[in-house]
């Protein structure tokens, strides 16, 4: 027995200690800093309690940013997963296109948000302004990146663009796991289409939208980098995410690092409380 | 009949109408991209009487098209070759040992899963400042490695129990030292679960930008986005011609990446994830 972990030491020795360095350390390292009044330039600092948390309950700005990440997540979650699961059912009815469709919905998946963002934010300002004067459609002829509710919309618009081909992906396996005996056997007693979907396929493909909201929930909440290339968390601070308070607080304005850890720990404890709620909830819906 | 016909359709319908949405930005960057300052401001949908080429030639200098890809590479290469190595011998005894201190280390890795990346950002820079490793493309592709094993762990210690113990006893029995054991049986069988590793992660390093962010400051060692950003930054929102040569460049590695080897990215994508 005792050989045999001193083995297992050994092999994992070296992921062990990148691990430890890189990712424990800095977690622990955050936490410590979360009760300090570190600023990054000063060598020196001291442990001051609680008061950063304190400091937090009346950071209009950082509350701002945690209402406008949570009404991006709430959106997010719903609009990105039945997008995706819809695109997925309705693309594997095809026979011959759906290599090509799964191509062409997944393409923007593998290109990075900032360089996608950088895209959008020509179509916001240019395309779209000169699109609706040719066809007189006012309705387009908004300022996108200007005013703080259309720029939400074009966020939530970019990031479905950027994160609906993943999901499909997933949902397109899941769907192929549906036993087909079941749902002919449903047909043959009279279930229509809609009925079978949500009686059977449905509940089939529960661990799946377990994993959609999940990995919903868990990117949408850290969002950064679609925000920093379009709207630049602007017009003002309307469309600040909560990463990207966190970085302006310790890198762009001031260095207060051990209020922005802080922060940042407030985001950690969000993530974890709600992912752990929504996988408790939903597994328990999943059929064993 | 006349139904199906009808739903097959709008289906159809659907279908393209989201292909157009999803390639638009794409599409109205490439025509775009070979026009004049002029020509843009008069028709955007319109193609470019003359493409010019020269707008990407531009570009290829401005963004150092060529440094800037074999930097992002090196991380990507030092970065993947770490993950694999490591997590592989760790996952193969985290999977064939079971003791108490085995489950330790295996939920130790997989907790961090949830850490978000924000809340250990700021401490991470200091500790690279602190062992030098901020400034240097090693030391990313190194950091990297801490961050990406706790995945591969546990991808590598789930693909490893499916493989029976059988062989490794018949090894054993020949005299096979525990390393030799694992390079020379277990690793090559390792080979799905790898290329599902290597793909995600390099995706995930090549377009990664907060974490180059904060640990390149000298444009010597900017990656693809890094010079993409400054670019950007400096052009405003004025030379759209300029710019968008350069996006379609920058994006172009990874489109070419997506062409090549579709298949087994979106195997690892369904793969990797039905696994959580």
């Amino acid at each position: 027995m005792k050989k045999s972990n001193r083995n297992l030491t050994l092999f994992i020795l070296p992921a062990l200690l990148f691990y430890a360095i890189f990712t424990l350390a800095p977690a622990f390292g955050g936490i410590w800093y979360s009760f300090t009044n570190w600023n990054g330039l000063n060598p020196n600092y001291e442990l001051i309690g609680f008061r950063n948390f304190e400091m937090l309950l009346k950071d209009k700005n950082f509350i701002n940013s945690i209402w406008f990440t949570v009404k991006f997540v709430g959106i997010m979650v719903v609009l990105q997963n039945v997008i995706a699961l819809g695109l997925a059912v309705l693309i594997e009815t095809r026979l011959k296109t759906k290599t090509l469709f799964r191509t062409l919905v997944f393409m923007p998946n593998m290109i990075s948000m900032i360089i996608g963002g950088f895209m959008w934010m020509f179509i916001f300002t240019r395309a779209l302004p000169m699109i609706a004067k040719m066809l007189n459609m006012a309705a387009l002829d908004i300022s996108w990146i200007g005013d703080p509710t259309f720029s939400f919309i074009a966020i939530i618009i970019v990031s479905l663009w950027g994160g609906v081909g993943y999901l499909m992906i997933i949902y397109m396996a899941a769907l192929q796991g549906v036993a087909k005996n079941l749902k002919e056997a449903a047909m043959i007693d009279g279930a229509n289409a809609w009925q079978v979907f949500k009686n059977i396929t449905i509940p089939s493909i529960m661990p799946a939208i377990t994993i959609g909201v999940f990995v919903t929930l868990n990117n949408s909440f850290k969002v950064f980098d679609v925000v920093y290339s379009l709207t630049g968390g602007g017009p003002g601070r309307s469309t600040q995410v909560i990463a990207m308070n966190i970085f302006e607080e310790a890198y762009s304005l001031n260095n207060r690092f051990g209020y922005a850890s802080a922060k940042s720990l407030i985001l950690f404890i969000i993530i974890l409380v709600i992912t752990l709620i929504q996988l408790s909830i939903m597994r328990k819906r999943e059929i064993h | 009949m006349k139904m199906k016909t009808w739903i097959n359709i709008v289906i159809l319908l659907i279908l393209i109408a989201y292909s157009i949405f999803s390639l638009s930005p794409i599409i109205l960057a490439v025509i775009n991209s070979g026009k004049t300052q002029g020509e843009i401001l008069t028709n955007i949908l319109a193609l470019p009487s003359n493409f010019q080429i020269s707008n990407y030639v531009t570009a290829f200098e401005k963004i150092k098209f060529v440094r800037s890809f074999f930097n992002t590479l090196l991380v990507v290469v030092i970065g993947c070759g770490g993950i694999v190595f490591f997590s592989s011998i760790a996952g193969y005894k985290l999977a064939r040992v079971k003791t108490k201190l085995s489950n330790f280390y295996y939920s130790l890795f997989v907790f961090s899963m949830l850490i978000p990346f924000h809340s250990i950002m700021i401490s991470l820079v200091r500790i690279a400042r602190v062992t030098s490793l901020q400034g240097s493309l090693v030391g990313l592709g190194i950091i990297y490695i801490g961050l990406g094993v706790p995945m591969a762990i546990f991808l590598y210690t789930g693909f490893i129990r499916s493989i029976p113990v059988e062989l490794d006893e018949a090894a054993r029995i020949d005299g096979c030292s525990d390393l030799r054991l694992f390079f020379s049986i277990i690793f090559p069988q390792l080979k799905p679960i790898t290329v599902t590793i290597i793909i995600t992660n390099a995706l995930w390093m090549w377009n990664d930008f907060l974490l180059p962010l904060l640990m390149l400051p000298n444009s010597k060692n900017y990656t693809i986005l890094l010079s993409t950003n400054m670019l950007f930054g400096q052009y405003g929102n004025n030379d759209w011609p300029a710019i968008l040569s350069v996006l379609i460049m920058a994006m172009l590695p990874a489109v070419v990446f997506y062409m090549i080897l579709q298949k087994s990215i979106l195997k690892g994508i369904s793969e990797g994830a039905l696994k959580q």
